[in-house]
């Protein structure tokens, strides 16, 4: 199974690479940097003026931080994971290449596992040089010190990486299993989780971005409403505790999306 | 032709439906060694049979056996099949070259080894030539040709080829139905599907005819031919000069009749065999320019299931 899934990582991820998603995957990551360009322009040439939240003012790695929490742990790795996820399998059936695939000696369940390897290979490759670019435009801001944080830009990288795995799982799972994938994705992640992090209980545990918190080694902002309101009913699992909750849900949906694909059938249009 | 005794595909009340639709009703058949026609109008059932045979599908009802092994859920078989899809889908920024030999490393061969497979393939299908030329920029036929060297590549004992001849134009036609005939003499077996009887019959002398789901029969060629001779057989061409071939077929006794289409000419004629093999010693000599792809419709072949469902 290991062997078949790398034969199809090596054949998939070229194609991932420069695939159309890719370009969409340029714009959403050309955002961040985009945006700390400009602040940093705006920065070295108004003297004065320094970001602030709410009126509060903001350093170079406090708003790194925010960045990474709100851009990329809350947007950016759950739309990737969305967007690529749910079409693992489907591209290929869309585009009708499934069938090269389906009819070698490879289980289809090989097919999956490789394609997620080379999507989790792909957003990192494209993912990380984003967030390092904006490491080195905002961080200085404010008297940071590049070297000194670099320890927690690691802690970044890989929380982005474990993301990167956790949302790519849950959807693959959803576009193995589930009609109408993409829309069941954006609702997971642009109504669900945003909106059940904010309430006390157990259904936040539902979440992927419930078990990413906890690794963020960055304090976020207690200055605005939601935040404030987070705070009063922040409930953070232990670091051991996220990890290990993100790898049981890393195995389950993609072991569950393995046993879809190979129980399902794709009939490709004429 | 080294011919094993044993079937190559045994079906028994296989039957597949989508839905309300049925694609394949309780189909027995047994496939035997070598090269057999599946002959049938679009919609008739062929791919669905395919799609089945070679485990794309999964049957609703009875049972089938490729190779005397059960096909779904089994890729270890795949590697003694070859398939050849009939859909015009690839990878098209890659080579040629790069993805028959990334196809064949599925199957377990080595980077080189994979390499010299696909350079062997390729040259069998008359591509070597443009192997390092993104498959984007192929040609109708190249395409076509590209698809076979995947499918043999990893010299698989069966090749199931869905509508090989589609789109090609008369020379590239000839060649591949040549290489049918020598990969069978070579003791592959070999299950070809077409619309068009007298692409399977210059091939194989056994087939099996398909309609609305069903085998309506199976055995030798001849007498569906003499049936299909009673009606007019309609080829479409996409030439560079339709007029000068228009003024050329005019004056074929065979000829029924023609229009003239965008780009292209619509031929009736009375005797298919006589006609094709006119329009290859032209395309072979170029005298009239390029003719770029040759089309029949299934609407002499419609005619004769009708008449043999109704009789």
């Amino acid at each position: 199974m290991l062997a078949s899934s790398a034969r199809v990582f090596d054949l998939s991820l070229g194609q991932m690479l420069w695939s159309r998603r890719s370009v969409f995957l340029g714009f959403l990551l050309g955002g961040p940097v985009v945006l700390a360009a400009a602040i940093q322009l705006v920065t070295a040439t108004t003297p004065f003026w320094r970001f602030s939240v709410n009126g509060a003012r903001v350093s170079g790695p406090g708003l790194f931080g925010m960045m990474i929490w709100l851009l990329y742990i809350r947007f950016i790795v759950p739309v990737l994971g969305v967007f690529y996820g749910t079409a693992l399998i489907a591209d290929e059936v869309e585009d009708k290449t499934i069938t090269y695939l389906f009819t070698r000696p490879v289980r289809r369940g090989a097919v999956l596992l490789g394609k997620y390897l080379a999507y989790l290979a792909c957003t990192t490759l494209l993912v990380l040089p984003s967030v390092v670019l904006v490491y080195f435009l905002i961080v200085p801001l404010g008297g940071g010190r590049v070297g000194e944080l670099f320890p927690s830009l690691l802690g970044d990288l890989g929380m982005l990486v474990v993301g990167l795995a956790a949302y790519g799982a849950v959807f693959a799972w959803v576009g193995a299993r589930l009609r109408r994938p993409l829309v069941i994705g954006l609702v997971f992640v642009l109504g669900w989780e945003p909106s059940i992090l904010l309430f006390p209980g157990y259904l936040k545990r539902l979440t992927v971005a419930y078990y990413l918190q906890a690794l963020v080694p960055h304090a976020m902002p207690q200055d605005s409403a939601i935040g404030i309101l987070m705070q009063v009913f922040r409930e953070v699992p232990t670091i051991a505790t996220s990890l290990a909750s993100l790898a049981v849900i890393v195995a389950v949906t993609l072991w569950s999306a393995v046993r879809a694909v190979e129980e399902r059938e794709y009939v490709l249009d004429q | 032709m080294i011919e094993s005794a044993a079937p190559v595909v045994v079906t028994s009340h296989l039957s597949k439906w989508y839905g309300q639709v049925i694609g394949l009703n309780d189909v027995t058949v047994t496939v035997p060694a070598g090269i057999t026609g599946l002959l049938g109008p679009n919609g008739a059932g062929k791919s669905t049979f395919l799609k089945l045979i070679t485990g794309q599908l999964k049957p609703n009802k009875g049972e089938i056996f490729i190779l005397g092994e059960r096909i779904w859920g089994n890729p270890a078989l795949y590697v003694r099949i070859g398939f050849c899809p009939e859909q015009d889908a690839f990878y098209e920024r890659m080579t040629g070259i790069e993805w028959v030999s990334a196809l064949v490393r599925l199957n377990g061969a080595g980077e080189r080894e994979a390499d010299e497979r696909a350079h062997r393939a390729l040259e069998a299908v008359d591509l070597l030539d443009a192997a390092g030329k993104k498959i984007g920029a192929y040609s109708k036929g190249m395409r076509q040709r590209v698809k076979m060297a995947q499918a043999l590549a990893h010299d698989p004992e069966l090749l199931i080829l869905d509508e090989p001849l589609s789109g090609l134009d008369p020379i590239a036609r000839r060649k591949t139905i040549r290489l049918i005939k020598e990969w069978a003499r070579s003791g592959k077996s070999i299950i070809v599907s077409s619309h068009i009887l007298h692409e399977i019959e210059s091939m194989t002398s056994n087939i099996l005819l398909i309609n609305q789901g069903r085998i309506v029969a199976e055995g030798n060629v001849h007498q569906i031919r003499e049936l299909i001779d009673t009606h007019p057989h309609t080829v479409s061409i996409r030439a560079d000069q339709p007029r000068a071939l228009a003024r050329e077929f005019l004056a074929a006794d065979d000829v029924l009749s023609l229009r003239f289409e965008e780009g292209a000419i619509v031929v009736q004629t009375a005797k298919p065999d006589v006609f094709y093999a006119r329009l290859t010693e032209l395309a072979a000599s170029g005298e009239l320019g390029s003719i770029h792809e040759v089309t029949s419709p299934d609407d002499n072949l419609q005619a004769v299931f009708q008449y043999l469902v109704t009789t």
